[in-house]
């Protein structure tokens, strides 16, 4: 590592009208100053756009993101299930879960957002079981208590799930996993396997 | 020191445990410590961030005691150690109202052997004291409106306790002007700004803590840093600083200053402005490391991510 420059929270980063907000920065007098520790990036302005734009100044977050924004892809458990909705707790930031939460986050998976087509046909309990580990994005910050997620992608939805006996099982289609020991098909909303 | 009965624990008797006194040689004399820095000279500082690993920012403070020669085996005074640790930014627990802020609450707590009068394991009202103080010095640093509906917990315990006056001097001792404690909230403001950079909660500027004092002895003169076993301190002040800013979060004065308030205030300031340089250091040696390890763990996850991404044929 070759000493990056390293911005400590308060340290004055630029004039804010030479440089564009990015994140872990705040204002202040007309002042871009850091409000975390880490190295800062600049990240060039983009040549096509006619409008020249100012550099766009951050700092890196060296503990990873640390609440699950709008477009996060998350990993989470399946905690309860109704039929208007599914209750999630959010356990690791991420598509392959980079950062794990300390706290689960609550969160909820509505019978609209299970899927991209025909969601007026979708039924909750063919498409999540309790104790489903699944793959989400987070569409909203959501009520006082929950984030309200979507899995309304091909590689959203279950991506590991265990049948009734008890065994880990297969993704065999879109709509099903199969429990390779017993043989038994169980219908779920499957991610595709990435 | 009214306590009400707890009831959880195997309690101690209510008189406190001393320690035992030994017989030192008789020609012996105890002295008061006497200062030997400069007025301006603040004593030194050891602070390390990333000391507790299952928090998600913690931070640990130290103020070395002055080394002078004593022919005691009982130090002529105490040395400060705090911990911090910060919890958070997490969900609120479910029963808490929606809040588009961070909800930040603070917890000092000294150790039962902390100090040489014995503590409780409840937090009395002197801790409750100092938790509503370091509170107020932080509100004005955290950047809450990017933390909706989380809520951060700073935990400070105070392992060893600044003394409210020299030890063997018994009705300075029991006179408990409690000086102390603004030496405590001054490491506590400084520890948990530390922490909570630990932990990558967004702040406008590190806030620090800083103490002066007017003493009886020097006529009157103002010192940074006072030890209460070295004085016989008048007037104190803290100070929670942003120095960046030039801004102050907390302020707590006791005593009679009279027409030298102003220059008290301008002097834990100053204080403040000397922690302040440790804990920047403090904190960018914590952020060089995490990023040597992240670096670290990028080359490795890419030396070992680069294996067969074949895409899966589903049917159905």
């Amino acid at each position: 590592m070759s000493g990056p420059n390293i911005a400590l929270p308060g340290q004055i980063l630029g004039a804010s009208s030479s440089n564009e907000l990015g994140s872990g920065t705040h204002l202040h007098n007309d002042q871009l100053c850091a409000s975390i520790s880490g190295p800062i990036l600049t990240s060039k302005p983009s040549n096509s756009s006619k409008t020249s734009k100012a550099p766009k100044l951050s700092i890196s977050r060296t503990t990873g993101n640390l609440l699950p924004e709008v477009g996060t892809t998350i990993l989470g458990k399946i905690t309860r299930t109704n039929p208007r909705q599914a209750n999630i707790s959010i356990l690791a930031l991420g598509p392959t879960g980079e950062h794990v939460c300390r706290d689960p986050f609550p969160a909820i998976i509505r019978q609209q957002d299970i899927r991209a087509t025909e969601i007026d046909k979708v039924k909750v309990a063919e498409s999540f079981r309790v104790g489903d580990v699944v793959r989400a994005v987070v569409i909203s910050l959501g009520d006082e208590r929950s984030y309200y997620l979507s899995t309304a992608k091909n590689e959203l939805g279950v991506v590991m799930a265990v049948s009734e006996w008890g065994n880990q099982m297969v993704p065999v289609s879109w709509r099903e996993f199969m429990d390779e020991s017993t043989g038994a098909r169980e219908a779920r909303k499957v991610a595709k396997p990435v | 020191m009214a306590m009400l009965a707890d009831r959880r624990r195997m309690n101690a008797p209510p008189g406190g445990t001393s320690p035992p006194v030994f017989a030192s040689l008789p020609e012996a004399k105890l002295t008061k410590p006497i200062r030997t820095r400069n007025p301006d000279e603040h004593r030194k500082i050891f602070l390390r961030t990333g000391v507790v690993p299952s928090a998600s920012g913690s931070a640990y403070y130290e103020i070395s005691p002055s080394n002078t020669p004593r022919q005691t085996l009982v130090p002529s005074s105490s040395s400060l150690k705090i911990t911090c640790t910060v919890h958070g930014p997490r969900p609120l627990p479910r029963n808490a109202a929606f809040s588009s802020n961070l909800l930040l609450t603070t917890h000092v707590k000294f150790a039962p052997f902390a100090t040489r009068q014995r503590r409780g394991y409840v937090r009395d009202s002197s801790e409750r004291d100092l938790g509503v103080h370091l509170e107020t010095a932080l509100r004005g640093v955290v950047i809450g409106d990017r933390w909706p509906k989380s809520g951060c917990e700073v935990v400070i315990t105070v392992l060893e306790g600044e003394e409210d006056g020299w030890w063997a001097d018994a009705e300075e001792g029991g006179k408990a002007g409690s000086w102390g404690m603004m030496n405590v909230l001054a490491g506590c403001i400084t520890v948990a700004s530390a922490a909570i950079a630990d932990a990558g909660v967004d702040c406008v500027d590190l806030v620090s803590g800083g103490v002066a004092a007017l003493t009886a002895e020097r006529n009157g003169e103002g010192v940074l840093d006072p030890c209460p076993s070295e004085h016989d301190i008048k007037a104190a002040c803290v100070v929670g600083y942003l120095q960046s800013r030039d801004e102050v979060t907390e302020m707590w004065m006791k005593g009679d200053a009279g027409s030298g308030s102003e220059a008290l205030i301008d002097n834990a300031v100053k204080a403040a402005v000397l922690t302040r340089t440790v804990l920047a250091e403090a904190v960018k040696e914590a952020t060089e490391m995490k990023i040597g390890k992240t670096s670290e763990a990028a080359v490795e996850t890419t030396n070992t991510g680069k294996g067969k991404t074949k895409d899966i044929q589903m049917t159905g």
